[in-house]
């Protein structure tokens, strides 16, 4: 028996905040244009305009140093505090986990770099006269959790993760277990895509191919117990796994292993399925699975690949699935992604009646 | 907690005391540390405020290293410090390439590095216009192959994996100070709950370039400090001024206890806990009580099922900044009240020795823990002379101490109050 069996961990709550839209339904909503990028139009991409924080939970200077990713990632979290504040727990009780993209180059510090290039004999006065005092932490991705640490009072357990497509399932992973193992009651998962900058592009190798990509944020809340007053969405997480790949010709094997694993707990076959979310354009993990083409579903398509953001707004994507309410709800949804780099992640999702602790 | 017994049974280090850890910890029980003048690759009139750090010094690159890939691909330099850490952990536990391919690696990395070469490629020749990134994509054959828009922050776990052929969870993390920390910590929990049996986990990083100490130095984190020369960096000291920055890399193989006795592996330490926190306090100052510093300890014991008077030794962050170094104590005390157990403990400040290696600190500061464990040897926080009224414990002055380790704690907090506390313990075949 996993840990997560014996102490079931619910997903609570969820946010999002993409091209689609702000709401869960909107994610089942028709797929806006993606548009060429301002510096490089073979690309298309689908971008987000930068949220406004709310004032009674962040102060104003945040809004200021953090990066538009960081913003997004708040702007998501901030959703959730009503529904955190609603659980009534202890603040070492709520354990806050993350996947965040690095904070890219170019630099934001940009008064800096042109004072330089004006005056390159003055390089030290300039650098220091022009970047902020706070450049430091904006250039750290994880500073984004100590706002949301603050502001929603999360004392507890903690991981910060960064690895590409993959850092979503990390994340989850990382809280879930804190629940299940009983160091959490609940867990914020917060995630943000990367910016669409140059060095997103830059550092593929072939930078006129690839996924139309987009900007986005995603955050759940999972809790250990139902929530009074807080929407119950009776999903169980199930099973998880993960696994890595470098050589190409091992990619089927590892994601077989993959798919095993996140079924294993549930002892399920692909085909017990009812709702599957895999990239549209990924054969590999679709002949894997051998499912119906009906039942493969993605968020991808009206958002653009959200990087770090992918998995949890694949998962919002299956909490906000229109169509018959809770008794026509798929029983087991099983996202499942692979990212450029290599990484294959899994999680499979039941819909259960939330339950009171033992 | 029940789970697998997770031991260490690897190791490699890459510091300013050179590319192995059998040097870095003969130097450090020796009482030297490897501080020494330092300015950005940028600067050469000696101006630049901060004036000293720990770097790697590549003239003690030892000839067996000289063929390592990790110097000839296109990497930043932390990667190429932290994949020969990585290599040497792996020689060091003695495992073959096919016991690698089912292991996960866990590494921390920090800020990138922007290079300001790269960041001028972006400004159009019409000042004032900002920057002007259709311009940088028309010129991106200019752009550096070892800075940041070429390099993504994983690279150094994805390398790693692909070197050795890696199938297990590939991990980076990112928070901050507590990086690597975490990752031995996650490490050992995959272990533990059954999900791998064999992890490689640590992290590198480097900040010592133009653009970050110059952001560290602004915020007020990195001592600019000229009265003490190279013996600026002093934890717990009165005269303490800021963090000085070191760089390099450390991984530790994590085994599965059965898994390396089965294969006649000898075990340096046991990790038996690990707990993590947030202060959730000031993003820019540790909280002064040291609440958050001391959950993280206390996690770490209750998940160890350890007693905190079981504990001989705390390795502690030390960061010889003003404010850590006060809650850092202030949390001892309050984890270790009972029975004032918190005079009896040993606390010991790496960073003295070899600087803060940010993201990366972590993994050698296990690293020295582990043997600390093994040798009942603790290495010294040094040039600590004139304690501060606040910080009254035993932080080993100066001096390496033998006494018997039993259970240590290592502690890592990061920015923004993301800490980190590991509990090891000495190997023995039976509990």
């Amino acid at each position: 028996m996993t840990a997560y069996q014996a102490r079931p961990v619910y997903i609570a709550d969820a946010a999002v905040l993409n091209a689609a839209g702000e709401q869960l339904l909107d994610l089942h909503g028709h797929a806006p244009e993606a548009k060429p990028l301002p510096f490089d139009q073979r690309h298309q991409a689908h971008p987000v305009k930068v949220p406004r924080l709310p004032g009674d939970l962040f102060d104003r200077k945040i809004q200021r140093s953090v990066e538009a990713q960081g913003l997004r990632l708040l702007h998501c979290a901030a959703r959730l505090a009503p529904a955190l504040r609603a659980l009534e727990l202890p603040s070492e009780r709520v354990a806050l986990t993350a996947a965040i993209p690095e904070v890219d180059a170019p630099s934001p510090c940009w008064d800096a770099v042109e004072a330089i290039q004006r005056e390159p004999d003055r390089l030290l006065p300039q650098l220091f006269a022009n970047t902020p005092p706070l450049h430091a932490l904006t250039l750290l991705n994880s500073t984004v959790m100590a706002y949301v640490a603050e502001a929603l009072q999360c004392n507890g357990p903690m991981g910060a993760y960064c690895s590409q497509a993959n850092a979503g399932v990390d994340a989850l992973i990382e809280a879930v277990m804190q629940i299940a193992e009983n160091k959490a009651d609940a867990a914020l998962v917060v995630s943000s895509s990367p910016n669409l900058t140059p060095a997103l592009y830059l550092r593929d190798g072939d930078p006129a191919s690839g996924p139309v990509r987009g900007e986005g944020a995603a955050a759940l809340l999972l809790t250990a117990a139902p929530a009074p007053g807080a929407r119950q969405m009776t999903v169980r997480v199930a099973g998880l796994a993960r696994g890595y790949v470098a050589d190409e010709t091992r990619a089927e094997a590892v994601a077989a292993q993959v798919l095993a694993k996140v079924l294993k707990a549930e002892r399920l076959a692909p085909s017990d399925v009812d709702m599957l979310l895999i990239a549209e354009h990924d054969e590999l993990l679709a002949g894997l699975l051998g499912q119906p083409e009906k039942r493969r579903q993605s968020s991808q398509g009206i958002t653009g690949d959200l990087g770090a953001s992918s998995m949890l707004t694949d998962i919002a994507y299956a909490l906000g699935s229109p169509g018959g309410g809770e008794a026509c709800r798929p029983r087991y949804v099983l996202a499942m992604n692979r990212s450029k780099g290599g990484h294959f992640a899994a999680v499979l999702l039941a819909t259960a009646e939330m339950r009171a602790e033992v | 907690m029940n789970g697998a017994r997770v031991v260490i049974t690897g190791l490699g280090a890459v510091t300013g005391f050179g590319f192995t850890w059998q040097r870095m910890w003969s130097e450090m029980l020796r009482g030297s540390h490897c501080i020494r003048p330092w300015q950005p690759d940028e600067v050469s009139d000696g101006s630049f405020p901060v004036g000293f750090a720990a770097p790697v010094d590549m003239a003690l690159l030892p000839p067996h290293l000289d063929e390592h890939p990790a110097w000839r691909l296109p990497l930043e330099k932390r990667s190429r410090y932290g994949w020969v850490a990585a290599s040497q952990a792996v020689a060091d536990s003695g495992l073959d390439a096919a016991d690698l391919r089912e292991a996960a690696v866990l590494s921390a990395s920090g800020a990138p590095h922007h290079m300001l070469d790269d960041m001028r490629l972006a400004l159009a020749e019409e000042p004032g216009a900002g920057a002007d990134w259709a311009y940088l994509m028309r010129r991106a054959d200019r752009v550096h192959a070892g800075g940041s828009l070429r390099q993504a922050s994983d690279r150094l776990a994805r390398v790693i994996a692909g070197h050795f052929g890696c199938e297990g969870p590939v991990v980076n993390i990112s928070s901050a100070c507590a990086g690597a920390a975490q990752a031995i910590g996650n490490a050992f929990q995959m272990i533990r709950r059954g999900e791998v049996e064999l992890a490689l986990a640590g992290g590198a990083d480097s900040v010592l370039n133009l653009d970050t100490m110059g952001s560290l130095y602004l915020l007020g984190a990195a001592t600019s400090e000229q009265r003490f020369g190279a013996d600026l960096c002093r934890p717990f000291d009165r005269h303490r001024s800021g963090l000085v920055a070191g760089e390099g890399g450390g991984f530790v193989v994590l085994e599965r206890l059965d898994r390396a006795l089965a294969r006649g592996a000898t075990p340096y330490a046991e990790v038996v806990g690990y707990g993590s926190s947030l202060d959730g306090y000031k993003v820019t100052a540790p909280d002064p009580q040291g609440r958050g510093a001391a959950l993280a300890m206390q996690a770490a014991l209750d998940d160890a099922g350890l007693d905190p008077q079981q504990v001989d030794l705390i390795n502690a962050h030390g960061t010889s900044t003003p404010l850590n170094d006060v809650a850092e104590t202030l949390a001892i005390k309050t984890v270790f009240a009972r029975d004032e157990h918190y005079r009896r403990l040993a606390v010991s400040a790496n960073k003295s020795q070899f600087g803060h290696l940010i993201a990366a600190a972590g993994a050698p500061e296990v690293i020295v823990t582990a043997l600390s464990c093994r040798e009942d040897r603790i290495t010294p926080t040094v040039n600590l002379h004139e304690p501060d009224g606040d910080c009254d414990l035993d932080y080993c002055a100066n001096q390496a101490v033998h006494r018997s380790v039993e259970v240590a704690l290592s502690n890592s907090f990061g920015f923004g109050g993301l800490n980190t506390s590991l509990a090891l313990r000495k190997y023995r075949r039976s509990r």
